[in-house]
């Protein structure tokens, strides 16, 4: 057979026939999977989510009453004392110009992290990171040795997808 | 039904954002309800999460600069959230997500809001076993027929990427039904 006849005018995405297999037995696997799943609501559950949704949302958005803690004829005193406070500290500080970062271990970052105590998720931190932040990041060596390295790419990685992805 | 673009400007508006709101909310429940409760499995946390999905999108509506359309946007929120909601709930009981995830495919069997027959349930019990972008990503394609295009947009991921987990996704499926069938 020529093959040459066949695809003068035509193209076929890279790699589709070498990938072609894998996506028909796919299909035919997902032949055999059920349609449906099998789930239901409770009656009207549409219907009353309308309402609560923006029940909830009129809440929220109600402002709260304010109640003072320091009454006004006390403003005068609080200045006065931020305002020294903020002297002293500025004073202070050119004293010793030692970050309180350098001495905080990474350890207990990542403790912090661990422990849910930062309310963030993966997708949240990531959209806050551009491209060219990633760029400018600098991986020194001395925090990730080649072994823990190797360690963390075996355990996170799916090699499957990696190869897939080329 | 209002178009999506008049949506957001009224959404952005004040005086129209109510009306607004409501006319997004009543479009899109369903099908955001449907993403998640594939990923979270049990109803009153998808609930749970749904109402959540909609607050978010309330409050940051404003901040929505246009460069993805609104569902995109809407189906990212609802993605994360239900993928934050069930690390959340493993970090509360102090258990891993693999755990939450067997303890709600068990549930199934008793939850009287699931009524699918053995065949369905080690569907189910196959899809727990995939990590969580991949079920993610097998679930709004299979179930909501999504494609692989949209899902790009969606997830942010390239659409060669997608497909490859998505076959990935039904190959440990299969695996999984035909290992579990004797069972």
């Amino acid at each position: 057979m020529k093959k040459e006849e066949y695809n003068i005018n035509f193209k076929v995405p890279e790699s589709y026939f070498e990938t072609f297999e894998e996506r028909l037995f796919s299909k035919m696997a997902e032949e055999n999977f059920p349609k449906t799943t099998g789930f239901k609501i409770p009656d009207h559950y549409f219907e009353n989510l309308q309402v609560q949704v923006l029940n909830e949302v009129e809440t929220s958005e109600k402002p709260k009453k304010v109640i003072q803690l320091f009454p006004r004829k006390y403003f005068g005193y609080a200045a006065a004392i931020a305002a020294c406070l903020i002297l002293g500290f500025t004073f202070f500080n050119t004293q010793h110009n030692t970050s309180q970062l350098d001495s905080l271990q990474f350890a207990a970052i990542d403790t912090y992290i661990e422990e849910g105590n930062l309310s963030l998720d993966l997708y949240d931190v990531t959209s806050y990171i551009e491209d060219e932040d990633i760029a400018n990041i600098d991986l020194d060596a001395k925090y990730f040795t080649d072994s823990s390295l190797k360690e963390y790419l075996l355990e996170n990685i799916d090699t499957e997808t990696l190869i897939n992805e080329q | 039904m209002v178009e999506e673009q008049e949506l957001v400007t009224a959404l952005q508006t004040q005086g129209a954002k109510e009306a607004a709101f409501r006319e997004l909310v009543a479009q899109y429940k369903e099908r955001l309800y449907w993403q998640i409760r594939n990923m979270v499995l049990d109803h009153d946390d998808a609930d749970d999460v749904l109402q959540n999905t909609f607050i978010k999108v309330f409050r940051n509506i404003d901040s929505f600069k246009g460069e993805s359309k609104l569902h995109t946007w809407m189906y990212r929120i609802a993605a994360n959230e239900s993928i934050t909601f069930l690390n959340k709930k493993a970090k509360r009981h102090n258990v891993s997500l693999d755990n939450i995830k067997d303890n709600a495919v068990r549930k199934l069997e008793t939850d009287v809001y699931f009524e699918g027959d053995q065949l369905q349930l080690q569907f189910q019990k196959a899809i727990a076993t995939l990590p969580e972008r991949q079920r993610l990503i097998f679930t709004m394609k299979y179930f909501e027929d999504h494609t692989f295009e949209e899902l790009s947009e969606i997830l942010e991921t390239s659409v060669g990427g997608l497909k490859s987990s998505y076959h990935i996704a039904v190959k440990k499926i299969t695996e999984f039904i035909k290992t579990n069938e004797t069972l």
